[in-house]
């Protein structure tokens, strides 16, 4: 067949959404699983291990789940936001994706004729939540209206019809109009009706295959030239419990809640949902228009089973047919070595799915070259009539980047691949081999109907299809800035992933680069407000006031928007562009929620000011702005010239420049002069000399000054003509620095006077502030919003601009609403995007007032019968009152409300912290803050559920969910903690210690039963250590009260054995666990193998704790590995039950390599810092981000160090601490050497004399000998040196580059100049000269002191350099290291007996 | 500083005006390593037209009337000014200091 190129696609699924969003997670191996919102379904009905004896319970709640994303643009459509509500989700996600894809396209101008575009979707007629609604408005309200007028007879017609119109009634009010929205083809209608693409549009359906043909016809729309261009797709939002329901009795939805794909246990399905788009053409056509191709389809196949198999057991013969249906058309043979390199298999992880598409798949690919298999349901789960698009679209973008993505879980593959060409990968690969790329994609639907795409990289295509995705907006809020701390220490990833949260404490990022996020990242831990540079606004509360809008006038950088190009010098143009602008831009900020207090203006602007504020009549505005004539403005010629400096200094320094005037007092630091340009430029002139910046403005007028009077008459004239109104807003005049007066020909005076007398900007603003003004936007291009920022300088405000030169209208007002959010404002009506409601039909509960007053009506509340047998029947009596103490403990729970007490954490209270202590101290050390006891995250889950348990008296945890651990709880100092309980829902409660952690706690009578422990897995083998070893080798940092892990039975790939002691302290056996999980890390993983828990998904309890001694076996299975996280689940049970067991216990790891594990085991014997030949050590920085630094800086530093530390600057922070701990293995290493036993890092204490020098002293006594020590360091590199006290010790290291002639001209003496010429090559010699004369300056004990050339170079060899300074020469060693692809020189002085 | 310590090298201006840069930006600029000779005073660091009134005080401070940032800037135009970059400002301050050995 004539193969189509795939020019655009789009995505709306899981985890993405966005295309380049799902490239990322495709390519990283994102698990985009989770579990579903409590309103798709109700939560009730999750029953885990029911399975399918109870048709009713579902056992699975895990899926994919678009909810954060699921949002439209609405108004952008032509689509009321009010009829949002009413339209079926789907539509209006599938027009989002659709407009999308023709943006990735190219966008709207490069379609074709649109009589000649067409769409085809993939969608299923399922009960989607419009639906589902709508069903519950008709049917449900009937039904329960009948029912309980049969069980209740004594209700009247009235009674009923209240009970019906009050349930309604919170179903939310009824759109008639939006009942056309429910109709299943309108998905592809309502693309076609509102992007105007008027070929055929339509679904269709073919169950899980029905993406894949529609592509397959719009493939044929294509081939048959009926139409040029053609969308297809899927698109499935349905998360309906009847659907759930369905594959719960069905079996086919995976009980161990994950979606495996061809591994060898793999159960079952998970649901997802999605939408994705492709944008196809002819290929001949994409490369007559010059289009990028993803790739090209060269063949489809459609196939049904026939009678070959039962409607839901697939048949390896229908989809063998297919396949090589498809591989026909496109005249390949699917069996050559190199035919594929990829096959994005359907995938869904049923046993018996998986089973037949490998038979499938052997039959027709047969041996060969091998190929990769995968499966993108592992990462989204199945999202049914989507899942071939969502298959195909990551087939085109691994086919386009020539990458091999993974598929997830597949961690024992399936025994029947083994009979495949095929393997399963669990990290992306390079696509190998030099031939076409190819890959091939299934979709099988229930049924029996079979799809098969096959795909191939186009030759080749031009990647220049500039789209332009809008910016990210990064929203977050919190309670406290330390909780934004907690939220932005995650990498920056998961930080640009995070959705807008709220909270009086809040950072804004527009555009969250790397570099602006580390800014935020620094302004946060800063505390003081941040107020936009880079883009970034932190408020760390809120900023309460007033806002006003201030207008610019003409400035330097005007540059009208959408006009043609005005000069800068034409004043009456000029001036018409600004107060136009300020006035569109006032119209546009209003309609985006952002609503002035008060106006003011700069120069000019102040007009823009009163006509906005509403002083005329609008009509009367609009007649003069049309009539205006710019030419016949006339004004003096006179220059005017911004001044850097005070208007206090510029009036004493115009005491000998009488013609020329101040203009402006604008700022602190910003004044404007007025005069004849030739006077002008002589002050000018004048200033600079005086280093005072300067700039003479581009345009001439007199305003703001008396020369400007003899111009005035005709302003005024006209100004006369204005009928003057009441303004609906506050007017603030820079004239007076007040607001306008109220009498109008007092108003008219000082529109004269602001002509000819200086605009007072900066005490406007003082004035404003003063007035309660904290929000300041600037409506128009300039630079007011720097005035504003230099004037309040020390004061907390906003100051933004609502337009700029540098970027467009809307990326600017991105940035406003951002801004003002960030300071404490509602959202603004951000983009008009409208939330969807992807729920339906889950069950509706009445607010308390109806639920009253219906019970009232229909009489509850009476006797029950359960009360009638109680009297009778002792089992009755037992019942009742277990249900009434139930009840009761809930509604306590519930009317509850709020409960707070407090933990004090400190090693008084808690003695068994000083056994979970992070770093090892001197035996008799006398501080334990330095050996950091910190409380363990499993200590904290116990302390969580002891105050969970004490709200309802007799109830036990049986379930810990969302448990979040946010910072270290350190017991040194003591902590006061508070603890708040808030019920969520019935029988869960939701504990938060301070912003440290928080988790949600299901309580109940009773713990429910356990099913079976998991079997062994295969191919373990003997741990290399054993239980007790990992405490006694330090591999665990735990002392003997943590220390349960007894026995470490087995280690595998994925998976780790043990049996632990119960430990006595609270936490503790738990703890263990994540002990055991360490152990594999530590075992297994090659780097970055110091872990600790984040985050856990959830425990589930069995039964109550065992008592301290008591046998617990403990099996912990690896589910993720990434380079930040590696997350398992683990289970713990006792003689052979299951006590507990662990979902996502998510480990973040911390930087660790080969090197660094000495000294986190034996700090006391061990250095990070390498020994290097002339006794010097060099230290490279191991750490990279600021967590993984301060574990290293606490391993090191004592308390007093820790104080400088944190003393410090937080710019040279790293450097200040990689000298330090250079300096430290320097003077241990000496000591070593001669003759010291063990010494920890903080037992060698480094100084610095008043004049820089560092010291050597003993921590806590002074029992070390004198030593002199020498320090440098450089990039991310440190030398340090030790020599006994009077030696002199001098190190520098310099990286080598390239130094100016003057640099050489300003170090190097002549004689030394003579000898540097002599010398090949120069900068490596320069470098080597200049580090000498640092390193014999240094052991001087002098510096250099700005003296370069008193330290003179006499000799210089390869190896060494001599130095001379005042007649005493001294040897000063040399030699080079390479680091990080650069040269670095180390230099550092001889010790004093080889010289 | 009254006594202005010799500015050898390029290095050592940058490391001077990498210092005056995050005193304007209040200590949480960017780090030392992200202020390159590459770094424009725009388009990376967002400084505006008063923040380099502050930086040539500072430059003022530090090297005395060697350094003339005003004049400096006098012989740019706008777009120049714009387009500045710490490396210009390097260059500038090491020409300047040379012209007076």
């Amino acid at each position: 067949m004539e193969p189509i190129a795939v020019v655009g696609m789009a995505v709306l699924l899981p985890g993405a959404p966005d295309l380049d969003t799902y490239w990322r997670n495709l390519r990283e191996g994102v698990d985009a699983i989770s579990v579903a919102p409590v309103d798709r379904w109700a939560p009730e009905l999750y029953r885990p291990h029911a399975r399918a004896s109870d048709p009713e319970a579902i056992y699975c709640r895990r899926g994919g789940f678009v909810d954060e994303f699921a949002e439209i643009d609405a108004a952008s459509f032509g689509i009321m936001p009010t009829s949002v509500e009413g339209t079926e989700p789907d539509q209006l996600i599938a027009l989002r994706v659709a407009a999308a894809a023709i943006a990735d396209s190219g966008g709207e101008a490069r379609l074709p004729d649109r009589d000649r575009i067409g769409v085809v979707l993939g969608r299923g007629g399922y009960l989607t939540p419009g639906v589902a609604r709508l069903n519950q408005r008709v049917r449900t309200v009937h039904q329960l209206v009948r029912t309980l007028g049969e069980l209740v007879p004594d209700l009247g017609a009235d009674q009923l019809d209240r009970v019906r119109s009050a349930f309604t009634a919170q179903l939310g009010p009824s759109r008639p109009e939006a009942a056309i929205g429910l109709v299943p083809n309108l998905a592809a209608s309502r693309i076609a009706n509102r992007l105007d693409l008027r070929g055929p549009a339509y679904t269709v359906d073919a169950a899980c295959a029905s993406s894949l043909i529609a592509v397959d016809q719009a493939v044929a729309e294509l081939a048959s030239r009926r139409c040029d261009l053609m969308l297809a797709g899927g698109v499935h939002h349905c998360h309906d419990v009847t659907l759930w329901s369905v594959f719960a009795q069905l079996g086919a939805l995976s009980p161990s809640e994950r979606s495996r794909p061809f591994d060898r246990d793999a159960d079952g399905i998970l649901i997802g949902e999605g939408t994705g788009m492709i944008v196809l053409k002819r290929h001949a056509d994409a490369l007559r228009d010059d289009d990028r191709v993803y790739a090209l389809i060269r063949g489809t196949g459609v196939s049904s089973d026939g009678r070959g198999a039962s409607l839901m057991v697939p048949d390896p013969g229908g989809q063998v047919r297919a396949i090589r249906q498809a591989w026909q058309r496109a005249e390949l043979d699917p069996t050559e070595p190199d035919a594929l390199g990829l096959l994005e298999a359907h995938g869904t992880a049923t046993p018996a799915g998986d089973a037949a598409e490998l038979e499938t798949l052997a039959e027709v690919f047969g041996p060969g070259e091998r190929a990769v298999i995968g499966s993108v349901k592992s990462m989204i789960g199945h999202t049914m009539p989507a899942a071939g698009i969502a298959s195909l679209i990551k087939a085109a973008l691994a086919v386009h980047h020539g990458v091999l993505p993974p598929t997830l879980h597949c961690d024992d593959p399936h025994p029947r691949i083994a009979d495949t060409r095929f393997r399963p990968i669990d990290t992306a690969e390079d696509w190998p081999g030099a031939g076409p790329r190819r890959a091939g994609v299934n979709a099988f639907g229930f049924g029996g109907v079979n799809a098969h795409v096959l795909l191939e990289a186009a030759p080749s295509s031009p990647a220049n299809v500039a789209v332009v995705e809008p910016e990210q907006v990064l929203l977050l809020g919190a309670d406290r800035p330390a909780d934004l701390i907690a939220l932005l220490d995650n990498d920056d990833a998961t930080v640009r992933r995070l959705t807008t949260v709220d909270g009086p404490s809040r950072l804004a990022v527009v555009d969250p680069t790397p570099k602006r996020l580390a800014l935020a990242r620094r302004a946060v831990a800063n505390g003081k407000s941040w107020r936009g540079r880079n883009d970034v606004w932190w408020y760390p509360t809120p900023l309460a006031g007033k806002t006003a809008f201030v207008f610019p006038g003409l400035e330097a950088e005007f540059a009208p928007g959408g006009t043609a190009d005005v000069p800068i010098g034409d004043i009456g143009r000029h001036g018409l562009g600004v107060v136009r602008l300020g006035m569109l831009l006032d119209a546009n900020l209003r309609r985006l929620g952002i609503v002035p207090d008060g106006v003011a203006g700069h120069s000019v602007g102040e007009w823009t000011a009163m006509i906005t504020s509403g002083i005329y009549r609008q009509d009367a505005i609009d007649e003069f702005l049309t009539a205006f004539d710019p030419d016949a403005l006339h004004v003096p010629e006179l220059a005017f010239a911004a001044i850097g400096t005070s208007a206090d200094r510029v009036r004493e320094a115009l005491g000998d420049h009488p013609e020329v005037v101040l203009s402006h007092d604008n700022a602190p630091n910003q004044s404007m002069v007025c005069g004849p340009p030739a006077r002008v430029e002589e002050f000018v002139t004048m200033l600079r000399a005086q280093r005072v910046m300067c700039q003479v403005l581009p345009f001439q007028s007199g305003f703001h000054t008396p020369m400007l009077a003899p111009y005035l008459d005709p302003i005024r004239r006209s100004a006369a003509e204005f009928d003057l109104r009441e303004p609906t807003l506050p007017i603030w005049s820079a004239t007076t620095a007040s607001p306008y007066p109220a009498d109008i020909d007092a108003v008219r005076e000082l529109f004269v006077r602001h002509l000819l007398e200086p605009v007072r900007f900066r005490a406007l603003i003082e004035a404003m502030y003063a007035d309660g003004y904290r929000v300041f936007v600037q409506a128009g291009v300039g630079q007011l919003t720097s005035l504003i920022g230099d004037t309040l300088h020390e004061s907390d405000h906003l100051a933004v601009a609502a337009s700029s030169s540098q970027r467009d209208e809307r990326a600017q007002l991105r940035r406003v609403t951002a801004a003002v959010w960030a300071a404490g404002r509602d959202r603004p009506k951000q983009a008009r995007s409208v939330r969807l409601n992807l729920g339906g039909g889950a069950p509706i509960h009445l607010d308390a007032p109806t639920r009253n007053e219906l019970r009232a009506l229909v009489g509850a509340g009476k006797k029950s019968a359960l009360d009638s047998l109680a009297a009778r029947s002792p089992i009755a009596e037992e019942l009742r009152s277990l249900i009434t103490e139930t009840e009761d403990a809930v509604a306590s729970l519930l009317t509850a409300r709020h409960r707070e007490s407090v933990l004090r954490v400190s090693t008084e209270t808690m003695p068994y912290l000083l056994d979970h202590c992070f770093f090892k101290q001197r035996a008799d050390w006398p501080d334990d803050a330095d050996r950091w006891p910190v409380v363990p995250a499993t200590t904290v889950i116990e302390h969580l559920v002891g105050f969970a348990e004490q709200t309802v008296p007799g109830a036990v945890a049986i379930e810990v969910d969302d448990v979040v651990l946010n910072r270290w709880i350190t017991a040194i100092p003591a902590v006061d903690i508070p603890v708040a309980v808030q019920p969520v829902e019935r029988g869960q409660v939701r504990v938060r210690l301070g912003h440290y952690a928080g988790a949600t706690i299901t309580l109940a009578k009773v713990h429910p039963s356990a099913g079976k422990p998991w079997p062994i897995p295969a191919g373990e083998r003997v741990p290399d250590v054993t239980g007790p070893q990992l405490y006694t080798d330090r591999w665990m940092f735990h002392g003997p009260r943590f220390q349960g892990v007894t026995e470490l039975t087995g280690i595998g790939e994925r998976h780790v054995r043990a049996v632990l002691t119960t430990p006595p302290a609270p936490g503790a056996l738990l703890d263990n666990v994540g002990q055991v999980f360490g152990y594999w890390v530590m075992a297994t993983l090659p780097e970055r193998t110091v872990v600790f828990p984040m985050h856990l998904g959830t425990i589930r309890f069995h039964g109550p704790r065992p008592a301290p001694g008591t046998r617990v076996d403990c099996s912990v299975r690896i589910t993720s590995v990434t380079d930040t996280t590696v997350v398992a689940d683990a289970q713990l049970s006792i003689d052979g039950r299951l006590w507990a067991e662990f979902t996502d216990w998510t480990d973040r790891r911390f930087d660790s390599n080969p090197d660094t594990v000495a000294v986190e085991r034996t700090p006391e014997r061990a250095t990070l810092s390498r020994p290097r030949p002339g006794g010097w050590v060099l230290l490279r920085e191991y750490w990279s981000d600021v967590a993984s630094r301060e574990l290293i800086m606490r391993n090191h530093l004592g308390s007093a160090e820790r104080e400088d530390y944190e003393r410090s600057p937080l710019r040279g922070r790293r450097h200040w601490l990689l000298g330090r701990i250079a300096a430290k293995d320097a003077a241990r290493t000496w000591l070593w050497e001669h003759g010291s036993g063990p010494l920890f890092p903080a037992e060698v204490g480094i100084g610095n004399a008043e004049n820089g020098r560092p010291f050597v002293y003993g921590v806590p006594d002074d029992h070390l000998p004198a030593l002199d020590i020498s320090l440098a360091h450089t990039a991310d590199l440190a030398v340090a040196m030790a020599r006994p006290a009077g030696d002199g010790a001098g190190i520098d290291i310099e990286e080598v580059t390239e130094r100016s002639p003057g640099a050489v001209f300003v170090a190097l003496g002549d004689a030394e100049r003579a000898l540097f010429r002599t010398l090949a090559p120069k900068t490596l010699w320069f470098t080597r000269f200049w580090a000498a004369k640092e390193a014999a300056a240094k052991a001087d004990g002098t510096g250099l002191d700005g003296a370069p050339r008193r330290f003179r170079v006499t000799a210089a060899q390869d190896d060494h350099i001599d130095i001379t300074v005042d007649d005493r020469t001294r040897r000063v060693e040399c030699t080079t290291v390479e680091h990080g692809g650069r040269t670095f020189v180390v230099a550092w002085t001889q010790n004093k007996e080889s010289q | 500083m009254s006594s202005p310590e010799l500015a050898v090298d390029e290095q050592a201006v940058l490391d001077d005006l990498t210092r005056m840069i995050a005193i304007v930006l209040e200590d949480i600029g960017p780090l030392d390593a992200e202020i390159t000779p590459d770094t424009t005073f725009r388009d990376d660091l967002d400084l505006e037209s008063i923040d380099l009134v502050a930086l040539g005080g500072l430059l003022g401070e530090q090297y005395g009337d060697r350094v003339n940032f005003a004049e400096f800037v006098a012989d740019l135009d706008l777009e120049e000014i714009i387009a500045l970059t710490v490396g210009d400002l390097v260059d500038y301050v090491l020409a300047s200091l040379r012209a007076e050995d």
